[in-house]
């Protein structure tokens, strides 16, 4: 605690903290002595009560010339002095006793009150407080039976003061305990604290410490551990995708400035500059194409897409992906089979299911043999819609198939491309609740779509 | 003059769509902020707005709010640098009547600017004559010149779409968006070799070229030369 100055955050939680625990104890403390005064003051009461009550029946056992005798005799044994008795008549006069009077007010009966008297044997004074009681003997004489207040008065000072001073020690332990715990409170934050601190700073390594049975508190840190595994997986993903990006438009964009140095030098006319901008325009567009690719890659991965989803119908997009690419495929040689079967509407974004099928199309036009065949496949096969994409290539190689789908990766460099078509369309898939297929004994890429069922219980990340 | 109200804090870009706007016969007001975008906006005069959406003091759409609150119909195409699909679509709903995500090419604004200023007539006629063209919609048949042309359905669709912007550029996306309802970049010239294959049966050799190439632009369909 030397560390911390009272304008600390971390001092001011110990304290918070302690104080808190401090005055709880101290307020338990406070009932508790409360309680055991009241039990104390009572019982001195009743137990004053029953004595009263004895009096009033020895006396008026007692025929009325014995009474004097009896009365003195008692007081004689009262080597205290804390009691009254005395004997008045029916009128009010003193017949024995050491009270001058009958105090005001008075009652009669065995209840106890508390009332002045003026005391006539007392060394040294004559007013007095007592607890007394009056009760009237059969032949109309009075009996004031009491006991001095002093006495017990005393007895309950002894008890408060014992009280007081236990609840000195009390305080003092309770607040000792408080700050203790305050200050495990306070180290377990402050190690949450300088944790977010180091990773505010960009450092992501560090995890909390969580022992082998975690408490609730360890379970927080265990969540934020892996909070941070996710985050850290996150951030190198992203770093990769940046040098990815970077490396992968330092080249293109090489090419563009040596092409555009090149007009500048040689190009003399009009027409030759016009070339070369539209050229260069080309290689630009094929920039954007990159980033663009990748920022929708990114979008797709982000899930967030989903709040547009509508029921779509894969056979129709099918055929709209069959007829959109059915020239081009003329023009290659390459022989473009349908066969679509009807099946149920399904969730999902039609664009991006085209955007898809689009790139599988176009993948197997380029990976597969000049002039072969191209067959796109829409069946329903038990709870699943599969919709495959077959050349008659070789296929993405086994060793391949993780790899095909990360961004950059080309199979051939022998094909124009950058590499994003399959990492989108994974991405894709991945947004729609289907897997992405490679079958094992020939060119087939297929998106397989989980039945209408199960399209309800999609993860819904 | 058609009156072009652009809302662009970003001073390289506003110049550039500025002078292309400029360029193309429009006369073109700038202003950099929401506030002084609505105040213009509400004036007199302004037959198209280009917005941005994300300026200094407010989101770009939300001055579409003021606008259509206010009654005003004026068209208005959206920019932004928040390029995906779902902005796209909060855009439009916003009471956008055009989308354009940057980095944008300034033919497809232009283009875009035109489709939006002279919205085609969508008249349900189902014989459209335009030139030498005759199409009928509903037989799926159409002549240049009393010559049968071999249309297949996407073709004349195609072919409809070009006939009913005559005069103006039409670009690869816009083809793709409206007439066939998908909204994505093709990796391949899928959507040339369409308009190469329409262009072949349309324009026969030695007939004047009705639909024209702009290179690296789009297609124009015209029937003045």
């Amino acid at each position: 605690m030397s560390s911390t100055s009272p304008t600390d955050p971390r001092a001011r939680a110990i304290w918070r903290w302690g104080g808190a625990i401090a005055a709880l104890l101290v307020v338990q403390s406070i009932i508790l002595a409360g309680l055991f005064w009241l039990l104390a003051a009572h019982s001195h009461e009743r137990e004053a009560e029953h004595g009263f009550a004895r009096d009033c029946e020895t006396f008026a056992a007692l025929a009325s010339p014995l009474r004097p005798a009896t009365l003195r005799a008692m007081l004689t044994r009262d080597i205290h002095r804390d009691r009254f008795l005395a004997i008045f008549a029916a009128d009010g006069s003193p017949i024995e006793g050491n009270v001058a009077r009958l105090p005001h007010p008075a009652t009669t009966g065995t209840k106890s009150f508390v009332a002045p008297i003026r005391a006539t044997e007392l060394p040294g004074k004559t007013h007095d407080v007592a607890r007394l009681a009056l009760c009237t003997l059969p032949d109309g004489e009075k009996l004031l039976t009491g006991v001095d207040l002093d006495d017990s008065e005393e007895a309950l000072r002894v008890v408060r003061q014992s009280l007081l001073f236990a609840l000195g020690p009390g305080i003092l332990i309770a607040l000792a305990f408080g700050l203790f715990a305050g200050r495990r409170a306070a180290r377990q934050v402050d190690a949450i604290r300088r944790l977010t601190a180091r990773i505010m700073s960009g450092s992501l390594e560090d995890r909390l410490p969580v022992s082998d049975r975690p408490d609730s508190f360890e379970q927080l840190c265990a969540h934020i551990n892996a909070m941070l595994d996710r985050l850290q997986a996150l951030v190198l993903d992203m770093r990769a995708v940046g040098d990815d990006i970077a490396h992968q438009l330092r080249t293109p964009l090489t090419r563009l400035r040596a092409r555009l140095e090149r007009s500048l030098r040689d190009t003399h006319d009009r027409a030759g500059f016009e070339t070369a901008a539209i050229d260069a325009l080309g290689e630009i567009d094929k920039l954007l194409g990159v980033v663009a690719a990748m920022l929708r890659i990114r979008e797709l991965e982000d899930h967030a897409r989903r709040s547009r989803f509508a029921p779509v119908d894969l056979a129709k997009i099918a055929a709209d992906a069959c007829e959109l690419h059915r020239p081009i495929a003329e023009d290659r040689g390459i022989d473009l089979v349908c066969t679509i079967a009807p099946l149920p509407p399904f969730d999902g974004d039609d664009s991006l299911l085209i955007e898809a099928l689009s790139n599988l199309i176009d993948n197997a036009m380029k990976f597969g043999p000049a002039n072969g065949r191209v067959a796109v496949d829409l069946r329903r096969d038990g709870h699943h819609a599969v919709l495959s994409v077959t050349d008659d290539g070789a296929g993405v190689p086994v060793s391949d198939r993780l790899l095909v789908t990360q961004r950059f990766y080309r199979g051939s460099h022998e094909v124009d491309g950058v590499g994003l078509g399959l990492s989108l369309v994974k991405a894709i898939a991945e947004l729609h609740g289907c897997t992405l297929a490679f079958a094992s004994d020939r060119s087939c890429v297929s998106l397989v779509f989980a039945s209408d069922r199960d399209n309800d219980k999609r993860p819904r990340h | 003059m058609t009156h072009i109200l652009l809302v662009e804090d970003d001073h390289g870009t506003a110049t550039e769509i500025t002078l292309e706007l400029t360029a193309s016969g429009y006369d073109v007001t700038r202003c950099t902020t929401v506030a002084e975008g609505g105040r213009r906006a509400l004036a007199d005069g302004v037959d198209l707005l280009i917005v941005d959406r994300q300026l200094p003091d407010g989101e770009g759409l939300d001055l579409i709010g003021l606008l259509r609150d206010k009654g005003r119909r004026t068209p208005v195409l959206v920019l932004s640098a928040l390029g995906s699909l779902d902005d796209r679509v909060r855009g439009l709903r916003a009471g956008g009547d055009d989308y354009l995500a940057k980095p944008f090419a300034l033919v497809e604004l232009i283009a875009r600017v035109q489709a939006l200023l002279r919205r085609p007539d969508d008249s349900r006629d189902t014989r459209l004559i335009a030139g030498p063209l005759d199409l009928d919609l509903l037989g799926v048949t159409g002549t240049r010149a009393g010559r049968p042309l071999d249309l297949l359905p996407r073709e004349l669709k195609l072919l409809e779409y070009m006939v009913r912007r005559t005069g103006r550029i039409v670009t690869r996306s816009m083809l793709l968006q409206d007439v066939w309802g998908y909204n994505f970049e093709p990796n391949s010239n899928v959507v040339d070799v369409h308009m190469g294959r329409l262009r072949r049966k349309v324009d026969a050799d030695g007939e004047a070229q009705l639909i024209r190439n702009v290179r690296g632009q789009g297609y124009v369909f015209d029937i003045t030369d």
